[in-house]
């Protein structure tokens, strides 16, 4: 009997009949697998994973959502022309449809406090408001998975002094420490993006360092370490990859976190600098347009960011389930 | 139970030196002394140098560390130069109003949280359930500030129940609860917010209950589902509330510092921003201690509680 692995796919499919055309392909389908199977069912884990969340209607719908939003944010000033740079003292706080006193077309969401159309304005936002999102959630990942690999990997002393100072940071609350950083360090989308994410990496941190303790007994790291991996090889090439499910659920976390921080700090007045502006800072005088009845100022980019936010949820929910081996149906 | 308790405590005050020096060394480095603001920014160099030596600003930060720590450990928390005040009597001062909200705030969301969740577990995959779930999960998305926005909007502006923003009179808990439609919009904020979280935990924890062999046992006996779920149920699916009612305290002090902000309620939340704004740095290291303080307690009490109240963890 020759090895299956063998065999030509042509001539397997055809031993196995028809049906084995239309079986799935991840579950070890007629595909001869190459040397080093391992490659092959870390590939078909991925898609699995794929399978398992585009089987879920509502984290889909999210997905096309997000995608729509971000389209938006950063394709639609391509087709929506309008001035987001100099202000404009006679076009203030103009509502939606509303003439100018000077004449000329109306606003299709009305004007800010600086006479900018809003509708612009919340494509120009939106920008810097997922950019932060992103860069703050990378940084809080990079480092987080770092800390945490090395932490696993050494254990012992180092491993317990290590997560103390975690738990140490971990007892700050929060919102504490980012709004003393946001005093001085605000004003630009980078160091934005560093004051929320230079204290996010906890939590991703702990995570990982749970995931490589259990990583680390495992046979196929017991190997590469008997071959001679140095332990930075061990890192990048074996643990991380492996830790990635952990990694990438809680990225989609981290986003919507940073872009909520990142609207409560715009709320309490520290964000980008004029002409600049992100959702965030839109909000900064949100209490007054309430009171001054100026809802084309508060809702839309509230709708925005909640709706960004809660994508971000729905898909870091549906994809723990995907990678959850045990929730698996099939 | 005595031992693991004075153990924790150690580890609690060994993490809170921690945060101290985090918190100080973080502050030094933005601004190295109020000198600036006693003396105005316009000070010249020579008052500002002679300033810092008079209040001790001019020895190196791990001497300033230690005598500050030596002045928490004597309940001086140091001078608030902004507002001209020392930071104990502020605390004191702005302290009960805010527990009062968090507390207030803290007790509703348990009381409609609880019966919600069991409720949605009950009825797990009706349409109240998935209405109720889809509801949690966009508050859950949602800055507590923008429901602070919605809520004045419709309360405060259309319905004319409520007052928008917290008059400055209302200091006191004895005035909150004397004009309690003062503090009722910023109460409802905080509760149905935590309320969003809570439930989805309960919601998850007496999923995991009713599948339970005991629950099987008791309806088996004949007893009503009333009394399966009422006597059975209900106690161990909230035994993981006390976790999280202890791991949720970080949230609650930010939570407070915007609904502060945002309704003007004198508190120590929004002592906390004003002292930002001014880099008034005593009051936010006494804020910020206080916040990890209380992160450390709740995470404290709820492992004790649990174990009190659950036979099956030992300590």
């Amino acid at each position: 009997m020759t090895d299956p692995r063998n065999i030509p796919p042509e001539q397997r499919i055809a031993e196995l009949g028809p049906e084995a055309m239309t079986a799935p392909a991840t579950l070890g389908g007629p595909r001869p697998a190459p040397e080093g199977g391992e490659v092959q069912s870390v590939q078909s884990g991925w898609r699995l994973t794929l399978r398992e969340f585009a089987s879920n209607r509502l984290a889909v719908f999210a997905v096309v959502l997000l995608v729509a939003i971000i389209l938006f944010c950063f394709l639609g000033p391509l087709f929506y022309h309008s001035n987001q740079t100099v202000d404009n003292p006679l076009q203030q706080t103009l509502a939606p449809g509303a003439t100018p006193l000077t004449g000329g077309a109306s606003h299709l969401l009305g004007t800010d406090e600086y006479g900018l159309d809003e509708f612009g304005r919340l494509m120009v936002g939106g920008q810097s408001a997922l950019e932060i999102g992103a860069f703050a959630s990378l940084v809080a990942i990079v480092i987080g998975t770092l800390y945490g690999a090395v932490s696993g990997l050494i254990g012992g002393f180092v491993d317990g002094l290590m997560m103390r100072f975690v738990d140490v940071l971990l007892s700050i609350p929060y919102l504490l420490i980012v709004l003393v950083l946001a005093t001085k360090y605000s004003g630009t989308i980078v160091s934005l993006s560093l004051v929320l994410g230079v204290f996010a990496w906890l939590v991703p941190a702990r995570l990982v360092r749970g995931e490589v303790l259990t990583l680390r007994e495992r046979d196929f790291v017991i190997a590469a370490q008997t071959m001679g991996s140095s332990r930075w090889r061990l890192i990048y090439r074996h643990l991380i990859p492996n830790a990635m499910s952990v990694t990438i659920v809680n990225v989609t976390f981290l986003i919507a976190d940073s872009i909520i921080y990142l609207a409560v700090l715009g709320f309490l007045s520290f964000g980008l600098q004029f002409p600049n502006t992100s959702w965030g800072d839109m909000l900064g005088n949100a209490l007054q347009y309430v009171l001054a009845g100026q809802w084309w100022l508060v809702y839309p980019v509230g709708g925005m960011l909640v709706a960004v936010v809660l994508c971000c949820n729905v898909i870091g929910d549906a994809l723990r389930d995907a990678f959850d081996v045990r929730l698996r149906q099939r | 139970m005595l031992g693991y308790i004075i153990r924790r405590l150690f580890v609690a005050i060994i993490v809170i030196i921690g945060v101290a020096a985090i918190t100080f060394a973080i502050l030094h480095y933005l601004s190295p002394t109020p000198a600036y603001i006693v003396l105005g920014s316009k000070a010249s160099k020579a008052a500002v140098a002679i300033w810092d030596r008079q209040h001790g600003y001019d020895r190196s930060e791990a001497a300033q560390f230690v005598s500050y720590l030596g002045n928490i450990v004597h309940g001086n928390f140091g001078f608030s130069y902004k507002n001209n005040q020392s930071v104990d009597s502020l605390f004191k001062e702005d302290g009960p109003i805010s527990a009062y909200l968090s507390g207030a705030a803290l007790l509703l969301s348990l009381i409609i949280a609880i019966p919600l969740g069991i409720v949605q577990a009950v009825k797990r995959n009706s349409i109240g359930d998935y209405a109720a779930t889809a509801i949690n999960f966009t508050l859950y998305s949602m800055p507590s500030f923008f429901l602070g926005l919605i809520l004045i909007q419709i309360f405060a502006l259309k319905l004319n129940l409520f007052p928008p923003g917290v008059s400055d009179s209302v200091t006191t808990i004895g005035a909150a609860i004397t004009h309690p439609n003062q503090l009722f919009l910023p109460i409802i904020t905080l509760t149905v917010l935590n309320v969003a979280s809570y439930s989805r935990y309960m919601r998850s924890s007496a999923l995991d209950e009713l599948a339970q062999d005991y629950i099987r046992l008791a309806r088996a006996k004949g007893l009503s589902e009333r009394v399966v779920l009422s006597r059975h149920m209900f106690r161990n699916a909230s035994l993981s509330m006390i976790t999280l009612v202890g791991l949720s305290i970080p949230y609650l002090v930010a939570g407070n510092l915007l609904i502060e902000y945002l309704f003007n309620i004198n508190g120590l939340g929004l002592l906390f921003y004003n002292a930002v704004q001014n880099e008034d740095y005593n009051v936010m290291l006494a804020y910020t201690l206080l916040g990890a303080l209380l992160t450390v307690l709740g995470n404290l009490v709820a492992d004790v509680s649990i174990a009190a109240a659950d036979p099956r963890v030992r300590l």
